[in-house]
């Protein structure tokens, strides 16, 4: 906590030196966005890996998404834009397939089954109101979210601040946001009938097959009361310019979670508790347990180099911590490479590690007695690799035009990330922007 | 911990106050590949991070809400 404090302490302190050469000059006022602009954004993400959570630890992570994204920024006057973000993402999951995988042939946690829970449809949907000073020294901007899936719903505000300084060469910054986040829990098919008002082993799912090994099945398994999760996040930023051609930042983010933070469809499995099965799939000793608060904070920095007028670099860093015992450290480099006035590369590399979590145990490791357990590899102890590439091309005057908007630029990347488990994933991502004439 | 943040402060500082950069000295800054920030296009690839990975935050990307548990 003391690390907390002295942290927010800095970056406050940075703000009072900042404040010191404010600069008061009124100048020329440029509209802040000079006329209507729209993104499309679109990616088709595919992973897989050997470690489910769904599962319990072991499993096929087979899963794709495809997600488009609408952002069109509206200039209100000199002053003032409203942004409206939609987005939809559809994705299919081998892993989530298997909360039942009964529905249909053999039952494996290393094939998919066709059920409903094999794919749903993400929705969101962000306003966000900005306002900017006369003098362009002062930006407010406030902003609600809501976003929606089957099992989840998202209802999310919040506000940020931004002073500048120095002849526009200081910038802090200061942002809060709440996000209010309501589950409707799914749980494993074999353990619904162990929930209230469940039938235990007269359920069908019994009757119509057979458990081997174990036959007296008996999980450890109660509803969850609490189905809410929110989070509170406080976040400042400082950057800085420090030589025409250098500019670097820095930002603290302290988030603090409350509620349903386990994913109710996640199967453990007790190293103390005989096994049971049906088929091929072993049944769930229970669903992960996850302390219901979480403190996160995480601490990064930008510096960016425009080394001349071909090539740039981008470097960025981050510590995390967080109170559930993961520490993280993210690094990674992009090399804007400008081979013609309208096309430029993107090569990039990022690395990434984290410790495990204090309630994370591999595959039939976890005891019953624990009170928190998860065999969510995504809490486990990893690093990764991630290797990107990219091109854009963009025209300054939009010549090419579709009715009324004129094509500014289109990006094409791609990124493979590699951990040094069984998991790996690839990402395409397109991003097109337009000006209105 | 507390070491390598005052360090780190120091520098920020020190640098900070070596030079002011002019509006019209900053056409290399204004670059956007220059932004202290993420490109849009990238914003997905912000999302996975932060759906697969337990650290977030503190890159301009989303620092709660949602799910992304499957």
């Amino acid at each position: 906590m003391k690390q907390i404090v002295f942290i927010v302490c800095v970056f406050l302190g940075l703000t009072a030196y900042a404040q010191v050469s404010q600069d008061s000059t009124s100048v020329y006022k440029k509209r802040v966005l000079e006329t209507t602009e729209i993104d499309i954004l679109s990616s088709y993400y595919s992973q897989d890996g050997d470690n489910a959570a769904v599962s319990g630890g072991i499993g096929t992570e087979e899963l794709t998404d495809a997600t488009a994204t609408f952002v069109v920024a509206i200039p209100l006057n000199d002053d003032d834009v409203l942004t409206i973000d939609a987005g939809v993402s559809a994705y299919t999951s081998a892993s989530s397939s298997n909360i039942n995988p009964f529905d249909d042939g053999v039952a494996d946690p290393f094939q998919a089954s066709s059920g409903a829970s094999s794919s749903d449809v993400w929705a969101n949907m962000t306003g966000s109101y900005s306002h900017s000073s006369d003098d362009r020294n002062s930006i407010w901007s406030a902003k609600v979210s809501v976003s929606t899936e089957y099992d989840y719903f998202s209802l999310g505000f919040g506000g940020s601040y931004t002073r500048l300084f120095n002849e526009k060469n200081t910038e802090v910054s200061i942002n809060a946001s709440a996000y209010l986040d309501t589950w409707n829990a799914i749980y494993p098919i074999e353990l619904r009938p162990f929930g209230a008002n469940g039938s235990g082993l007269g359920n069908s799912l019994f009757t119509r097959n057979t458990i081997v090994g174990n036959p007296n099945y008996n999980p450890k398994f109660t509803e969850f009361a609490d189905e809410s999760r929110n989070s509170y996040n406080l976040g400042f930023g400082f950057s800085q310019i420090l030589h025409r051609d250098v500019q670097g930042s820095l930002a603290l983010d302290l988030v603090q979670q409350q509620g349903l933070l386990s994913t109710p469809f996640q199967r453990v499995y007790f190293a103390d508790v005989a096994d049971s099965f049906i088929e091929n799939f072993q049944l769930a000793d229970a669903v992960e347990e996850l302390p219901d608060t979480r403190f996160k904070v995480a601490l990064g920095g930008r510096l960016n180099w425009y080394l001349n007028e071909i090539v740039t670099l981008r470097t960025f860093y981050r510590y995390y911590f967080d109170d559930w015992g993961i520490n993280s450290h993210t690094a990674s480099l992009e090399v804007p490479i400008k081979i013609t006035d309208k096309f430029t590369l993107y090569p990039s590399y990022r690395f990434y590690n984290q410790t495990a979590a204090d309630y994370f145990y591999p595959y039939e490791t976890a005891l019953s007695t624990l009170d928190f357990y998860t065999s969510d590899y995504d809490l486990s102890e990893y690093s990764s690799n991630q290797f990107g590439f990219g091109v854009s091309y963009t025209d300054i005057f939009t010549k090419a035009h579709l009715w009324k908007f004129g094509l500014k630029s289109v990006d094409l990347k791609f990124y493979k990330y590699d951990r040094n488990t069984s998991f790996s994933s690839s990402i395409i991502t397109t991003g097109i922007k337009f000006l209105m004439d | 911990m507390i070491k390598k943040l005052s360090l780190l402060a120091l520098i920020v500082i020190s640098l900070s106050s070596c030079v002011v950069v002019k509006e019209y000295e900053k056409v290399n800054l204004n670059d956007p590949d220059m932004a202290l920030s993420d490109k849009k296009v990238d914003r997905n690839v912000t999302t996975m991070h932060s759906y697969r990975e337990a650290a977030a935050g503190a890159n301009g990307g989303k620092t709660g809400g949602g799910c992304g548990c499957n």
